[in-house]
């Protein structure tokens, strides 16, 4: 109600001004091209996670308005919480998000249900698109992973494929690591899973009362993660390409003993970290090494949060059989039922442009770009950013499948696992029971109907 | 309209306001989240657009292994929750009926768990369970014992909600059991003293039995209560390790944003519906037999 309120008011104010700014307009004449003249004084809604990046992008947006004289209000979300308010936005006749950030597993619920709109239509508007936008700039990797659908399998590229959203707040996985305890120990920054796995429980000898690597671990969502985090660069994938479940073969055990591994050796309480107590963990010096997400890396610099600022260095994500990083965090996406949809593709691409980009980042947000991880400016205020550019690479848009059961399939192995690293059952069986009840949910969802 | 057809309509006239809050207010949701539970229902859809499956979601529920360990949790976590906060709460009522100097600022003390808002409960006990700051395993390390892993291991984490639980609902059977201890009739608990029974004798023969209509009621509200609880849990475990804690409401909550299956989600949600409905009517059939009874030995004592 209170929100309606308000975009009542700010209609009122927005017609105002763009009557007197009409009268200008004809006054002065069309001497200088601005696309965003039209939309001036409009006010969008948007919809962003409360996220290291989008508090960056928070401390951007006055300069969105100040160069287009689009005003933005924001509803600013915890990230898990969104999906099940956009849920009820998006099924709404006339929605009240103009542009909304979703979670990379949202893509496949969204479009399905045709709740967002093919960004095709912006980008073939002359009067909208930016031809300097240069989408071969931004990462392949996340672009696969967040904005397309309609491809391979249904979330991933192909011939036939369509984009619905752009990355932006997407992350890829690297490897943190304390500089002055590697160094007092004369230890080697891991380049494989064996020499990873090797130090993990070696450190808490070295070092009394501190863990090897600050993991998640919680049920749930956050030790299937944890887990998929190790699957991909040990050879294994969740389905084979006809949707079988190969979650309990011999590289998805092996993830999970070494999930379980660097939970045994972890800090104190381990067992039960979400993502925020893990990283809190490596922030308080109680761990040695991290390896997660890069949207981690600007709170390791901030002293108010970290002990440790100035003593981590980043490195890829260790390489099993094959080098595969995560890919995940956000897209952002215009509603099909949202009422300034020109308006708020433009804020998108403006967010999204080499220009947006490098201001985001700069601000300490997460850039999308090649550029941005190559700018001079960016690297020099964030010296990790190459590094993290390097990273990308490797960034595997499949690491986790995006289809509508996955939430299912993602809270079982999440409490099964939980059950390995808290009560001691056997990763095999475990996942052998994962597997099985993952069969019947995909039957039940007709994924073997063409089998 | 005849005079006597008005007569014979006037009650229901003044009956019909009543009976439409009813059926809008209660009967209407209970009504949807029944048709609800006999459809396939992803809340991208609209209800309209759901396909119905008759009764699949109840079938399936009944062999799904997370579900049935949910409710063996819950009825677990409820039956401790409930036995031992009427014992400590009828107990401190009983310690606390007395004219002592200050015992209005104790009474006020003891009930201010319950007005503190569910998530701050949560937090405030997640923070105090934390593995290396927490206050449980400072003091024990201060102590010179092992760390406890509160949260972090399947039997603590249940023990570790049980007792958050226990912290905050006890005042409410407390306050209760107070109202009932200081409105019973004087006269019978007098003519004890005067038989010379003693304090024991006058709580087992007299308090408990006379305090047992509103002890039951009590009973019967704390159980439908426990059978709901959410956020506290939600707050401190999200259900975890595995699925140690994860309590009815909890799995009914993650079925409809997590897993995104409404229908499943409103067929467990009257599971949940039908126990206590169960719960509900056996306390009741209790209480009917019990006064029966009452009334049978009044009679026969006058007929004497």
């Amino acid at each position: 109600m209170f929100m309606i309120a308000k975009r009542v008011a700010a209609t009122a104010a927005a017609l105002s001004l763009a009557a007197g700014a009409a009268s200008l307009s004809l006054a002065a004449g069309a001497a200088m091209a601005n696309p965003y003249e039209p939309y001036k004084g409009t006010t969008l809604v948007v919809n962003f996670p409360a996220h290291p990046h989008y508090h960056a992008v928070m401390k951007v947006l006055p300069e969105f308005t100040k160069e287009t004289g689009i005003k933005v209000e924001v509803d600013l979300l915890q990230y898990l919480k969104m999906r099940e308010k956009q849920t009820l936005e998006l099924t709404k006749r006339k929605g009240d998000y103009d542009l909304i950030a979703y979670v990379v597993f949202s893509k496949a619920d969204y479009v399905y249900a045709d709740q967002l709109e093919n960004l095709a239509r912006f980008f073939m508007n002359p009067k909208l698109a930016d031809p300097k936008y240069d989408p071969d700039d931004l990462i392949t990797g996340y672009v696969e992973n967040i904005g397309v659908v309609g491809g391979k399998k249904g979330y991933l590229p192909g011939p036939l494929d369509s984009v619905y959203g752009i990355p932006f707040g997407s992350e890829t996985s690297v490897f943190g690591y304390r500089k002055d305890i590697f160094e007092k120990h004369g230890l080697k920054v891991p380049e494989t899973y064996d020499e990873l796995l090797d130090l993990v429980c070696k450190i808490p000898e070295l070092e009394p009362g501190m863990g090897g690597l600050a993991s998640r671990a919680a049920s749930g969502h956050q030790a299937s993660h944890a887990f998929l985090l190790h699957l991909a660069p040990l050879g294994g994938r969740v389905f084979d390409d006809n949707w079988n479940p190969t979650i309990n073969n011999a590289a998805g055990v092996a993830a999970a003993k070494a999930l379980k591994k660097i939970v045994d050796c972890g800090p104190e309480g381990a067992k039960t970290f979400a993502f925020a107590e893990a990283g809190n963990a490596f922030l308080q010096g109680k761990t040695a090494m991290f390896l997660d997400t890069t949207v981690f890396a600007s709170s390791v610099e901030d002293p108010k949060k970290s002990k440790i600022v100035g003593k981590v260095g980043w490195a890829l994500h260790p390489k099993g059989v094959r080098r595969g990083s995560q890919t995940g965090g956000f897209g952002i996406a215009i509603p099909k039922n949202a009422q300034n949809k020109e308006a708020a593709f433009l804020l998108m691409q403006w967010l999204t442009s080499r220009h947006g980009d490098k201001l985001v980042a700069l601000a300490g947000g997460n850039p999308s770009r090649y550029s941005t991880h190559a700018d001079a400016d960016v690297n020099a205020k964030y010296p990790y950013m190459k590094t993290f550019g390097e990273a990308l690479k490797y960034a595997d848009p499949d690491w986790r499948p995006i289809i509508p059961v996955w939430g299912k399939i993602n809270a079982d192995l999440g409490t099964t696992l939980s059950k390995v690293l808290t009560e001691g059952l056997d990763p095999q069986e475990a996942l052998d029971g994962v597997a099985a009840r993952t069969k019947a949910i995909m039957e039940e969802a007709g994924y073997y109907t063409w089998q | 309209m005849t005079s006597a057809g008005m007569k014979r309509m006037t009650p229901y006239m003044f009956l019909a306001p009543a009976a439409a809050i009813m059926a809008v207010g209660l009967l209407y949701p209970i009504g949807y989240m029944v048709y609800a539970s006999f459809l396939d229902w992803n809340p991208s859809q609209l209800i309209s657009e759901a396909e119905g499956v008759g009764l699949r979601n109840y079938a399936s529920l009944l062999g799904d292994a997370s579900f049935l360990e949910s409710t063996a949790v819950t009825l677990k976590f409820s039956t401790i929750v409930v036995v031992t906060e009427m014992v400590v709460g009828v107990g401190l009522a009983l310690l606390l009926d007395r004219n002592i100097r200050g015992v209005s600022v104790l009474r006020t003390i003891f009930i201010l768990p319950m007005m503190i808002a569910p998530i701050v409960v949560g937090l405030m006990w997640r923070y105090m369970y934390h593995p290396s700051v927490g206050i449980f395993n400072q003091t024990l390390k201060g102590w010179g014992l092992e760390p406890v892993p509160w949260l972090s291991d399947a039997d603590w984490a249940l023990a570790s909600i049980i007792i958050a639980d226990i912290w905050q609902w006890t005042p409410f059977i407390f306050i209760l059991a107070l109202a009932a201890l200081q409105s019973l009739p004087r006269s019978a608990l007098e003519a004890a003293r005067i038989d010379g029974a003693s304090g024991w004798q006058q709580i087992v023969h007299i308090k408990l039995p006379l305090m047992m209509p509103v002890l039951v009621v009590t009973g019967l509200l704390r159980l439908i209560d426990s059978f709901k609880v959410l956020e506290v849990i939600l707050v401190m475990t999200n259900g975890g390790p595995g699925l140690s804690t994860e309590i009815l409401s909890l799995r009914i909550a993650r079925t409809a944003s997590e897993f995104r299956e409404l229908g499943v989600a409103a067929a467990m949600s009257n599971y949940l519906l039908l126990i206590l409905l169960a719960l509900t009517v056996i306390m009741f059939v209790y209480n009917k037999v019990v006064d029966a009874r009452e009334a049978a030995v009044r009679q026969a004592a006058e007929e004497a």
